[in-house]
């Protein structure tokens, strides 16, 4: 019976720092959203209204971080493997113009057909770039900084030359699909942010539930050890950029039907975002640590910190000061909180084992 | 040779995560002496000498150095106070040579250019004081953990050290450079320097300690003079119960059929023409010194040697095992010799741990059925008795034998017939290590064929059925069990057949 003792005061201490972790990061969204809605509340033509918290500019919110998001749960599954992605950024340019030029060429087709269409060749050409990448950094081995920093340019150049770097107009049959309003009211539009979330769930799902999340896992904790228990690396390194590519691809077509264009220019410094907010949301650059929904979460801090710039009536100028010390703080917090977190354990583990120290009798015995 | 106390321990608690790791522990070291502290591992023997040395802050008590209270904020404060550690991982800077290292303190120099003659004449100087000949020139890098030892040792008395703790120094080490170490304990001792050495190698112990600290759970146990003890005693205070048996007895059984068979395996500048055969039910031990190609064989017959070349025969059928996923498939199970690097991946559960290599076998269609993984696992943690506060528990959290278990259950819930155990109880406390001896026996009983390497002798004498002898990546003997005593094999394996070199084993206390 002490198994059963031990065994609640065990699970409860791994599971309470996955809690804390993402409760901490809803906590300091919601705080944030808290302090904007105060200082949002204006009085216009004699009608209070609020620029932040009415449904809008909410959901408007959410929107740009959708595309932030998605690409960050597959920045996060390359960063668990102890990798790095830098060229979604150009895979989401690429699969958006090649998408848009598809479409052009067939010319007009049923609604749905063109929304089949689009989402096949975005998330194919998405799929494919990844596949590329991962096959390199494996076929070559070459650390995965330089094949995506190599794949960055690559992919835009060929973006750009396919699309002699124009702005190419994607159907409107596609813009309506993702801007529908799903009985919301005329400007609400949720498809972007139910996509985010959908994405993130099969993100937390795969690398939970599934065989390949948990090498993933193991790769990015110790790539020796793995070898050593058999695993194919190879192949576990290139589904992780693909998975990557995948949420790229996945978030050209959102993106750009959202828009209703694509250019090669789409997307340029995305891929720093995205990894910003798989680390904003605990993932570790070592590999080994991170997970899906707190990449989401990282993604919607930073937009909305990016939002409070316009809602406080901040000079614009500063965004990107504002939000690289953000990026910083948020970080030096999370490991903060993570090792008050262990400590707090510590004690109480040691706490625990006072009145309960194991001999080797127990050893014996008790299990 | 008792003088007035040079370290006084008083109270000293600490804590780390989950664990409490010293409890008001209080001991005196007599200036002059040699201190043993011996305790299994997680006793807090390694903790008390980091807290002295700097490496570890202590939660409570007090610290004495010459009767003063002291208090170190790094390794560096405890030398200036007179305290020097050796220790494997307190590394050194792999990339720079002997003398950078042995100066990087204050390195010699012209203005802001660094004198090299200078310095590389400073760290002879350091080497000659305690007798050391090594290049100075070369890679830390590239020398052998014995010779890094010896510098960091010069390092320490260079700088004044009164005290040295030596942590667990032997591990590594084969037997001729552990002598040697012990050799240079003497002498710094007869220099009046104080050695605190840290180990569960009661040998060793026995050989240089002329008081012992035991202690256990973090607590005190017992501080003797070395005359009062004897191995019985002291492993009975380590363990805090009678000790009915060391290893297994042994049982004659007919081994049956073969299982694997080696044939002219060489691998270039690592090991050549080794030829073998294991059936099952067998114990093959095989013995050499640190750097006889041991790991190495191991390492190519689990698929992670790409030039290796020579015919390896499964089960009768020829193979070539080009990856670590074949030779599981094969049925070969690897436990390797670091744990840690190859072992465990640290930041995962124990019970991820445990079915890494068989997690498509606990899937439908690349879904984890949790409910088998979990039973599975609960099946081999009652089995090999681990101590875990569940199977969800971190790895990282157990204790070295508990985790050695789970290293072992990986290979067992996979059905291997043929383990290669490496080193399969190194950093594993002495309770621990008889439960992995005991099922090692029962493993071989119950028809797995099973290829042992370890640098502890009694540990291959006792549980092999047959010894082959490595010497420079050649098979230099085959020893059936009754012929295969220690003295034979250690002249087997240094390649000497002088009376020196048996002495000095007859002269060690046998471990039984």
């Amino acid at each position: 019976m002490p198994v059963s003792k031990r065994n609640t005061s065990s699970s409860r201490p791994i599971r309470s720092i996955l809690l804390s972790q993402q409760t901490g990061l809803l906590l300091v969204i919601a705080a944030l959203g808290a302090v904007l809605t105060l200082c949002a509340n204006k009085t216009v033509g004699g009608e209070q209204v609020n620029t932040f918290f009415n449904p809008s500019t909410l959901l408007q919110t959410a929107t740009d971080a959708s595309l932030f998001a998605i690409m960050a749960v597959g920045a996060t599954v390359v960063i668990i493997s102890g990798g790095i992605d830098l060229s979604v950024g150009s895979i989401y340019a690429l699969a958006g113009v090649t998408m848009a030029m598809v479409l052009r060429s067939l010319g007009e087709m049923s609604p749905e057909m063109t929304v089949l269409a689009g989402l096949t060749v975005a998330l194919g050409v998405g799929l494919l770039s990844g596949l590329v990448n991962g096959a390199l950094v494996v076929g070559l081995r070459v650390h995965p900084f330089i094949i995506t920093l190599g794949a960055m340019w690559v992919l835009r150049g060929i973006a750009f030359v396919t699309s002699k770097a124009e702005s190419i107009l994607v159907p409107s049959s596609l813009t309506e699909t993702v801007k529908a309003s799903l009985g919301l009211g005329e400007t609400l539009s949720p498809i972007p942010m139910l996509t985010m979330f959908f994405v993130t769930l099969l993100g937390a799902i795969f690398l939970s539930k599934m065989v390949v999340g948990r090498h993933i896992f193991a790769l990015g904790g110790n790539v020796e050890a793995s070898r050593y228990a058999g695993l194919r690396l190879g192949r576990v390194q290139i589904a992780v950029f693909a998975v990557a590519g995948l949420t790229a691809g996945i978030a050209a077509f959102i993106g750009s039907s959202y828009y209703g264009a694509a250019s090669c220019a789409d997307a340029t410094g995305y891929e720093l975002y995205v990894i910003a907010s798989a680390v904003v949301g605990g993932a570790s650059l070592q590999g080994g640590k991170g997970s899906a929904v707190s990449a989401m979460l990282g993604a919607l801090l930073i937009t909305l910190i990016r939002q409070s710039i316009t809602t406080l009536e901040l000079n614009q100028n500063y965004e990107w000061i504002i939000i690289g010390c953000a990026i910083i703080i948020a970080v030096v917090l999370d490991q903060a909180s993570s090792r008050l977190t262990a400590k707090r354990l510590a004690q109480s583990a040691s706490d625990n084992k006072l009145d309960d120290t194991p001999s080797p009798e127990g050893a014996k015995t008790a299990v | 040779m008792a003088g007035k106390p040079i370290v006084e321990f008083e109270r000293i608690t600490k804590r780390f995560p989950g664990i409490l790791a010293l409890n008001e522990v209080s001991v005196a070291i007599q200036s002059g002496s040699c201190h043993g502290l011996v305790g299994e591992n997680g006793a807090g023997k390694s903790t008390l000498g980091k807290i002295l040395a700097g490496i570890y802050p202590y939660d409570s008590g007090r610290l004495l150095v010459d009767g003063k209270p002291v208090r170190f904020s790094s390794p560096l404060d405890a030398l200036k106070a007179g305290i020097g550690i050796v220790h494997q991982e307190l590394a050194f800077c792999e990339n720079m040579t002997v003398a950078e290292n042995l100066c990087l303190e204050h390195l010699p120099s012209y203005g802001p250019f660094v004198s090299r003659q200078k310095m590389i004449d400073r760290a002879k100087k350091l080497l000659a004081a305690i007798d050391a000949d090594i290049d100075v020139r070369l890679l830390v890098g590239q020398l052998p953990i014995s010779q890094q030892q010896i510098i960091q040792i010069a390092a320490a008395v260079g700088r004044g050290a009164r005290v040295i703790i030596f942590d667990e120094p032997t591990s590594s080490l084969s037997q001729l450079e552990a002598e040697r170490l012990f050799a240079l304990i003497k002498r710094l001792q007869g220099q009046g320097v104080t050695s605190i050495y840290v180990s569960h190698r009661l040998p060793e112990l026995f050989a240089l300690c002329d008081t012992m600290t035991v202690l256990r759970d973090g607590r005190h146990v017992a501080t003797k003079p070395t005359a009062e003890l004897d191995e019985n005693s002291l492993v009975e205070m380590m363990i805090g119960r009678r000790l009915e048996e060391y290893f297994p007895t042994y049982l004659e059984a007919e081994p049956g059929e073969e299982m694997l068979r080696v044939e002219n395996f060489s691998s270039p500048g690592k090991f050549k023409d080794i030829s073998f055969s294991l059936k099952a039910g067998e114990i093959l031990g095989l013995a050499g010194l640190v750097g006889a190609g041991r790991t190495e064989i191991a390492q190519a017959l689990f698929g992670l040697d790409n030039m290796a070349s020579g015919r390896v025969t499964v089960a009768g059928k020829q193979v070539r095992i080009d990856s670590p996923s074949k030779a599981i498939k094969l049925g070969l199970g690897l436990v390797p010799e670091d744990r840690k690097r190859h072992g465990l991946v640290l930041s995962m559960s124990a019970c991820s741990n445990m079915t890494l290599p068989i997690l498509h076998r606990l899937s439908r269609f690349g879904w984890i059925r949790n409910r088998a993984e979990r039973s599975l696992a609960d099946t081999f943690f009652q089995r090999m008795k681990v101590r875990a506060p569940g199977v969800d528990a971190l790895i990282a959290g157990l204790s070295g034998g508990n985790q050695q278990k789970v290293v072992l259950a990986k290979w067992l819930s996979a059905q291997c017939r043929i383990l290669i155990l490496d080193e399969p109880t190194r950093g594993v406390d002495v309770g621990a290590k008889a439960e992995i001896h005991a099922l090692i026996d029962q493993l071989a009983r119950e028809g797995a064929a099973v290829l042992l390497i370890s640098s502890e002798l009694p540990e291959v004498l006792n549980l092999s059925t047959r010894v082959l002898v490595l010497r420079h990546g050649k098979i230099v003997g085959e020893l059936p069990r009754n012929q295969a005593d220690q003295e034979t094999v250690m002249r087997l394996m240094a390649g000497i057949g002088s009376a020196q070199m048996a002495d000095s084993a007859a002269s060690k206390p046998e471990l039984q």
